[in-house]
């Protein structure tokens, strides 16, 4: 076909057209596709929310929060940004109160048991009924009143005082439960400073913060006040950014944030802080006062540099090191708690290691140890510990041998002490074969309740009155305030509440101290006298009535002005227990140190029964709904296992098993497990996962204070030759294909993936 | 040259259409045990639909699996079809005459078998429709965007599978013709209605013709695009370092006509084992495919070594782990050794010898381990390479195909196979109207003391 | 309408000397936007959804050993390779910067997935399930995903949409830290800041712009709108780690 010139420059000039207008018309990419008539749905929230300010008081301590309600459902928990100790932050434990709010096994009306003790076999009935046996069983035993045991956690606030009263109104035997308590530190600083409230170092404006087993960015005192803190220490616009070295015999996930990780062997930490101390000494870089003052004990206790690198396995340089560091980039602060108090040698390692702070003069001062003064109401409980191991060892010896009358009831609340104390005082055992009358104002069916006669169940916070002196605080007086902010879907009582319903039928004293109908009467009581101190964070309200909306909508009360007038001049003539830390089980049998570890999100198995805590991934080996055991790759190539095999994992006091997690920052002959599973009740999220590392813990405790030393026990491992895989949220490097287990591989980091500055860059 | 007998009109027709008129009992009993596992594959995706993607073996970052490994060779078999006939008839091959129709069943069947692919693999199948041409969803605003290579995917296979049915139906007139007068009853109004009038007259031959070289032009083109566009579902991938290269279209359509002509070859050896076709497809067939084998694979040999050392070049971390995980972790490394002999270290030095080429058993089995070794590839290409997505090691992973999966790629060769055997049911695979033409082109030239048939060509 | 600021482009500043690897990001997260829940078989199966997740890297070995915390989320990437391989425009950007995932249009190809480098793309492998009661803590402003579909951190779309329309309301513009992400406001150590990145008084402009700030797999020209600032360490184990 012969195309003439005049139809070639027609059909280009067409083509050429066509494509112009083609180019021109063509329809925007972002009009196009953004702007199609489908909206996402997310596009166009409507619905009205309201928040309110209540408190959230997960296993790793109180906090202050906002939750978003919608249609009287709870929807999302915020941090409260007004209270100091959250300042707008909150925890993921906080966040998952929401689903112990919703959570399909909350225990819904009072319960009576009517199967055998323990076989969970439960009637519904009502709180009346409820209310009258308790009222009869306490009448029936008020003649032995020390037999009735109230076991509690440690109470704060106007709860505390309600329980407490209502204890020695009885002539209860009162205890306070908690699996890993801070009796050990709070000991040291009684000892030291007279103070029998829990300071609080402050990081945020300290230079150099040596931390010794604390993992206070994870589950020591209050995380996520040290988080903030943290954040705040960390900031590289100050001139300078502070230094964090800490100083433990697990790579914790303080000390995946540190920048200086150091083992040390353990319970030997006391021996490693006096010879820090005794090097400041020695070479004059304390404060000049102090090394007067403190120099004495100091130098009795402190060994010689050499046998104290040789006793905690840090070198003499590393000491000296740390010594000079330390003395040399003040404001700095020395904290300890965790592991190094969880030995027999507890109060000697806290005593050594505060000690640091006196000798260069921190305490009470910025960047320093910070002292909490007590809540300015006298009915408020401030400051509440935890009773030592020994004080449960007495109340099992004394049901399982009637001495001096045997226990015959007990009331517990907020504590799981069958599941959470260590296996070898089978507190459990003796309970369910020795106790008459048990109570449980749970909420939940733990280990304890399952075994109670009676059921009482208690609201959850967001839907109860409450309040909390905060403990650690932020260095002034605060309180914190705790409101309804929903109507529960099931039929509860607050556990003040059934206390204070029961004082009127006990008749006698009980009332005296208590003359409040509900909590939120007492609550309102307290408001009224902190009205009248017209200061602090809501003042100048023309009515209470203001105030008090006012102090509800703030969630709380704190006044930065008010601080500690404690002195905080360590006095101290020697330090007390032992420099050298013993351990349950010999060498030889049980050639592993154990070192529980409490779980990241769930802590002492309190939050076990919460789906969202549950798939948190452990931060350091990011595994979930399981009990692993974390071994040094050495250790586990000379055991010949690899990541998922089941070890038994045995104790003098009874074995677990877990599986294998190969930690390249394990150290040798150390292995960890996480406490917080292997629960026999606690719902569906929490029943029969992993297993419970309390359970292989001797009853040993520190010899001064009776705390549980969580941290002495002894192991050793044996191969189950069963294994499977570790539910976890890292990726298999390894290929699995054909292997139903497969095995995981530490990432290896990769070029553009993430970049370290040295700091210099920036000064 | 082989001896072979002259054959009347009369005996091709019997021979050729043995299958299809005087089906025996075997066969049932045949397409009844293939029907079992297509049935357990349609059982499969059943679940799979009632229980959710869930029950494949995929996760996160092995995002794809078996059921793309077998989509890509599904659609690599379909290459073969067009290849043979579209160019042998362009070329005026004279050894493609029993060969063509087989190949481009083949070509129909596999083809459809991998669209139903990227249905198993969705997950809401129900939706597939919103990425192809009919199914834009404009009233409520559901566009395809053109620019994602799922939307050219269907656009491609549906064209290529559209244009080679026809080519397909087009070349079945004058056969279906003979149907109609060999039948009576239904299957009489069946084949009169398909056959479309056929008389045979000089005109409608002469169009037929014409048609079927016309369609031949057409389809080479949307072949060629076809596997390339597959291979884009992988190549655009900047993400996925494995699959980001520019190498990948002509690799695949070369792999694709590699894998596709070992399929053509073995189904023929089949046919001619069930049917007895020795007559029809004879050895001569076979060598002449088996040469064109041998210049097909090491054509893509060439290209596979190309793309598998570039990978060396950038000499970057992942990249490199991809090949470490490729050749030396288990099992890829036992695949992957399996790959390399079996798709061409074993069959094509065994090619070179004529014996080989002329021995229909060991052609059958070393195209059948062709193909073993060409699903090991798409195997070694894709799920390696999800498995080392980028530097982020903390979401390397790793993939087991579920028995879900596995069924369902079991079916998918039942499936093929029993849509041959459907059409080997009703219609002549091998083209009566070819044969006899290639009869009366036949001729018997001396050759030193021997009078041997052989073919003359019309120029 | 929805979308009237043509002018803002949303960003995220991740620091990551300040991240401690406490994981409140990701369950507030998971609170905010209806994630399912995750239980043990999601994580065995490795189909486990977080939208934020806080990846962890190892350096060196015992004694001389480092953890690496790495926060990941959807990097909102301005030229997003996860977008134009969706078949169906279930994944799109729109104007103020996000890659919207839009879960009604998804037909779950999975593509989109493969082409994100980051891996931050989740699919419901499973119809996700909540006993009765949890239902009642399912945020109404956010759509409740079924399965078969692709999802993806939002950068709090409906957190965002709310706060404009209620400072419209109030009758006034957004100025930097109205907006916050769940993951954001929970975060105890401000590791992550999140802003207009088209404000230059926005703190995570200035962020961005701080000296310690890159972006990770920037080599791939993605353009991604989340910003990490690096770990300072004066004692880095590795040495090619000091970038
Ligand atoms: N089919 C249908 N749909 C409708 C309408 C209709 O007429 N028919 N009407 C529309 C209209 S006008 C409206 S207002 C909406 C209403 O819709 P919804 O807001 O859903 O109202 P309800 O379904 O009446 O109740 C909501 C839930 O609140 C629970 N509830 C009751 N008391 C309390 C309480 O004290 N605290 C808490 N936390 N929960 C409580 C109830 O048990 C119930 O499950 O429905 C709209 N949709
Ligand atoms: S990070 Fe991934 S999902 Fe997010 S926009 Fe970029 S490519 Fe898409
Ligand atoms: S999975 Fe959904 S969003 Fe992703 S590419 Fe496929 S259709 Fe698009
Ligand atoms: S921005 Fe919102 S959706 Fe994205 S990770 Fe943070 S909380 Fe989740
Ligand atoms: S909340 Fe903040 S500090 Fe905690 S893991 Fe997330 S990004 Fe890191």
């Amino acid at each position: 076909m012969g195309v003439t010139r005049r139809q070639l420059l027609k059909f280009s000039g067409i083509g050429m057209l066509g494509a112009v207008i083609f180019a021109g018309c063509r329809i925007p990419d972002r009009e196009f596709i953004a702007e199609s008539p489908v909206l996402i749905p997310e596009d166009l929230v409507e619905g009205q929310d309201a928040y309110f300010a209540t408190l959230a008081r997960p296993s790793t301590g109180v906090e202050s929060v906002l939750v978003r309600v919608m249609q009287g459902r709870a929807k999302k928990v915020e941090g409260n940004p007004d209270y100091p100790m959250s300042r707008g932050k909150h925890t993921a434990q906080a966040e998952a109160s929401l689903q112990e709010l919703y959570h399909p096994d909350r225990i819904a009306t009072p319960l009576r048991r009517v199967g055998n003790r323990g076989s969970g076999q439960f009637e519904s009935i009502s709180w009346e009924d409820a209310i009258d046996e308790l009222q009869s069983k306490l009448n029936e035993y008020s003649g032995n009143p020390g037999s009735v045991a109230m076991i509690t956690e440690p109470l704060r606030g106007a709860l505390g005082t309600v329980v407490n009263r209502f204890a020695s109104n009885y002539g209860a035997t009162q205890l306070a439960f908690e699996a890993v308590d801070q009796t050990v530190v709070r000991a040291a600083f009684k000892e030291m400073f007279n103070q029998d409230r829990l300071p609080i170092a402050d990081v945020q404006n300290s230079h150099y913060v040596l931390s010794f087993g604390a993992d206070f960015l994870s589950s020591w005192h209050a995380p996520l006040h040290y988080n903030w803190q943290y954040g705040e220490f960390r900031d590289t616009d100050s001139s300078k950014r502070g230094t964090l070295v800490q100083i433990e015999p697990r790579f914790s996930m303080t000390a995946a944030n540190a920048d200086t990780w150091v083992y040390i062997n353990p319970g030997t930490e006391g021996v490693l802080a006096l010879a820090i101390a005794d090097v400041i000494v020695k070479e004059g870089l304390g404060d000049a006062a102090a090394m007067i003052t403190l120099g004495d004990v100091i130098a009795t206790h402190a060994q010689p540099l050499a046998t104290a690198a040789d006793v905690t396995g840090v070198s003499e340089a590393k000491i000296l090191e740390m010594a000079h560091d330390f003395a040399g980039h003040q404001p700095g602060v020395a904290i300890g708690g965790g592991l190094a108090a969880a030995q027999t040698n507890g109060l000697f390692n806290m005593t050594a290691v505060y000690l640091l702070n006196a000798l260069v003069d921190n305490v009470g001062k910025k960047g320093g140890i910070l002292f909490n003064p007590d809540a300015p109401v006298k009915d408020l409980v401030s400051s509440a510990a935890a009773s030592p191991l020994v004080d449960f060892q007495r109340l099992a010896d004394r049901m399982r041998t009637n001495i001096p009358n045997g226990v015959n009831a007990v009331l517990v609340h907020g504590a799981d002490p069958v599941y959470a104390l260590p296996g070898g005082l089978q507190f459990g055992r003796a309970m369910m074969e020795h106790v008459q009358f048990i109570a449980s104002f749970s909420n939940f069916m733990d280990e304890t309740t399952a075994m109670a006669d009676l059921v009482l169940p208690d609201q959850v916070p967001m839907e109860g009155w409450g309040d909390d002196v905060s403990d650690p605080g932020p260095g002034y007086e605060s309180i914190a305030l705790q409101q309804p902010v929903v109507m529960p879907f099931v039929d509860v009582r607050s556990f003040g509440d059934v206390l204070l319903a029961t004082v009127e039928g006990l008749g006698g004293g009980m009332t005296r101290g208590l003359p409040w109908n509900t909590m939120k009467d007492a609550i309102r009581a307290n408001a009224q006298e902190l009205y009248k101190l017209n200061r602090g964070s809501i003042q100048q309200y023309p009515s209470f009535e203001e105030f008090w909306v006012g102090i509800l909508q703030r969630g709380g009360w704190w006044d930065t002005k008010a601080k500690s007038k404690a002195s905080t001049k360590a006095k101290i003539d020697k330090i007390p227990g032992n420099a050298v830390p013993s351990f349950s089980g010999s060498v030889a049998e049980y050639p592993y140190h154990l070192l529980p570890f409490m779980s990241h999100a769930m802590g002492d198995g309190r939050g076990a029964h919460l789906p969202w805590l549950q798939a948190t991934p452990d931060p350091i080996t990011t595994a979930v709904w399981s009990t692993w055991i974390e071994l040094n790759p050495n250790t586990a190539k000379g055991l010949d296992v690899r990541e998922g095999d089941i070890l038994k994992v045995t104790s003098p006091k009874g074995s677990i098993e877990a599986q294998v997690y190969v930690n390249p920052a394990a150290p040798p002959k150390v292995v960890s497990i996480p406490m917080g599973q292997g629960h026999t009740e606690m719902g569906r999220y929490a029943k029969d996962i992993g297993s419970n590392v309390m359970s292989i813990l001797d009853a040993v405790s520190d010899a001064d204070t009776g705390a549980l030393a969580w941290g002495a026990t002894r192991v050793k491992l044996t191969l189950t030759g069963r294994r499977s895989r570790v539910p976890k949220f890292e990726g298999m490097v390894v290929p699995r294909l054909l292997d139903p287990v497969g095995e995981a591989g530490a990432g290896t980091p990769g070029g553009p993936l993430y970049k370290i500055s040295n700091g210099k860059d920036h000064e | 040259m082989q001896q072979r007998p002259t054959l009347t009109e009369i005996e091709i027709n019997r021979d050729l259409l043995r299958p299809t008129l005087d089906t025996p009992m075997w066969f049932y009993g045949l397409m009844a045990f293939l029907s079992i596992f297509a049935a357990a594959a349609i059982g499969a995706f059943a679940w799979a639909i009632n229980h959710g993607t869930g029950v494949y073996g995929l996760n996160r970052p092995v995002m794809w699996g078996f059921l793309l490994v077998n989509f890509v060779f599904w659609v690599g078999i379909s290459h073969a079809g067009v290849m043979l006939s579209a160019i042998l008839r362009l070329a005026n091959a004279e050894w493609r005459r029993p060969a063509t129709r087989a190949a481009e069943v083949l070509t129909v069947f596999a083809l459809g078998t991998a669209a139903m692919h990227p249905l198993f693999h969705l997950g809401r199948p129900w939706r597939l429709y919103w990425s192809m041409p009919p199914g834009y969803d404009f009233g409520r605003g559901i566009w395809p965007d053109i620019r994602s290579p799922f939307v050219w995917d269907p656009t491609a296979i549906s064209t290529y599978l559209t244009s080679t049915a026809l080519f397909v139906g087009l070349l079945l007139i004058p056969d279906l013709a003979v149907l109609r007068d060999h039948s009576s009853g239904m299957r009489q109004r069946m084949y009169s209605a398909m056959s479309l009038g056929w008389r045979g007259n000089t005109r409608q031959w002469k169009l037929q013709i014409i048609a079927g070289f016309l369609l031949s032009a057409l389809i080479l083109p949307v072949f060629v695009s076809v596997h390339s566009i597959v291979s884009w579902d992988f190549a655009v991938q900047i993400a996925v370092e494995g699959w980001n290269a520019t190498i990948f279209a002509p690799y695949f359509v070369i792999g694709a006509v590699h894998s596709g002509v070992a399929g053509v070859i073995s189904i023929l050896a089949l046919l001619r084992w069930m049917f007895k076709w020795e007559n029809y497809i004879r050895d001569d067939h076979f060598d002449a495919l088996a040469r064109l084998m041998i210049v097909v694979a090491v054509a893509w040999f060439y290209f596979f070594i190309i793309e598998f050392m570039m990978g060396f070049y950038p000499n970057e971390e992942p990249e490199l782990s991809l090949r470490n995980l490729q050749l030396t972790q288990w099992p890829f490394n036992a695949a992957f050794i399996v790959f390399a002999l079996t798709s061409f270290f074993i069959p094509v030095p065994l090619w070179l010898f004529r014996k080989v080429r002329r021995n229909v058993a060991l052609m059958f089995w070393t195209c059948v381990l062709v193909n073993i070794g060409m699903w090991l590839e798409r195997f070694l290409i894709i799920i390696p390479s999800l498995m080392r997505k980028q530097v982020l090691t903390f979401n390397w992973g790793s993939y087991n195909p579920s028995p879900i999966e596995l069924i369902l790629v079991g079916g998918s060769f039942a499936m093929v196979f029993l849509g041959v055997l459907t059409f080997v049911k009703f219609f002549p695979i091998i083209p009566l109207a070819d044969a006899k033409e290639g009869e009366i082109m036949a001729t018997e030239i001396r050759v030193g003391k021997v009078m041997v048939p052989a073919a003359y060509r019309e120029e | 309408m929805a979308v009237e600021h043509v002018e803002r482009k949303w960003g995220m500043a991740v620091d990551a000397d300040k991240c401690t690897g406490c994981q409140a990001c990701v369950v507030s997260c998971q609170a905010e936007n209806n994630i399912p829940l995750n239980e043990s078989d999601h994580f065995l199966q490795r189909r486990a959804i977080q939208w934020i997740r806080i990846e962890r890297y190892w350096e060196g070995e015992f004694p001389e050993v480092k953890a690496r915390f790495v926060p990941m989320l959807c990097q909102h990437c301005e030229n997003a390779p996860c977008e134009p391989v969706c078949p169906v425009f279930a994944t799109y950007h729109n104007n103020e910067g996000l890659n919207v995932q839009v879960y009604n249009r998804c037909i779950g190809t999975r593509f989109c997935a493969n082409n994100d480098p980051w891996n931050v793309r989740f699919f419901n492998f499973w119809e996700p399930v909540w006993p009765e009661t949890l239902r009642n803590q399912l945020n109404s402003d956010v759509t409740v995903r079924s399965r078969g579909i692709m999802e993806k951190c939002s950068f709090c779309v409906q957190r965002i949409r709310r706060t404009i329309r209620e400072v419209t309301r109030e009758g006034r513009e957004v100025v930097d830290g109205d907006v916050t992400p769940a993951c954001v406001q929970s975060c105890p150590t401000n590791a992550l800041v999140f802003g207009d990145l088209n404000d230059s008084d926005s703190e995570v402009d200035k962020l961005r712009k701080g000296g310690r700030q890159y972006r990770i797999l920037d080599h791939l020209g993605t353009e991604p709108s989340v910003y990490y600032l690096s770990k300072v360490d004066p004692h880095a184990v590795t040495e090619e780690a000091h970038a």
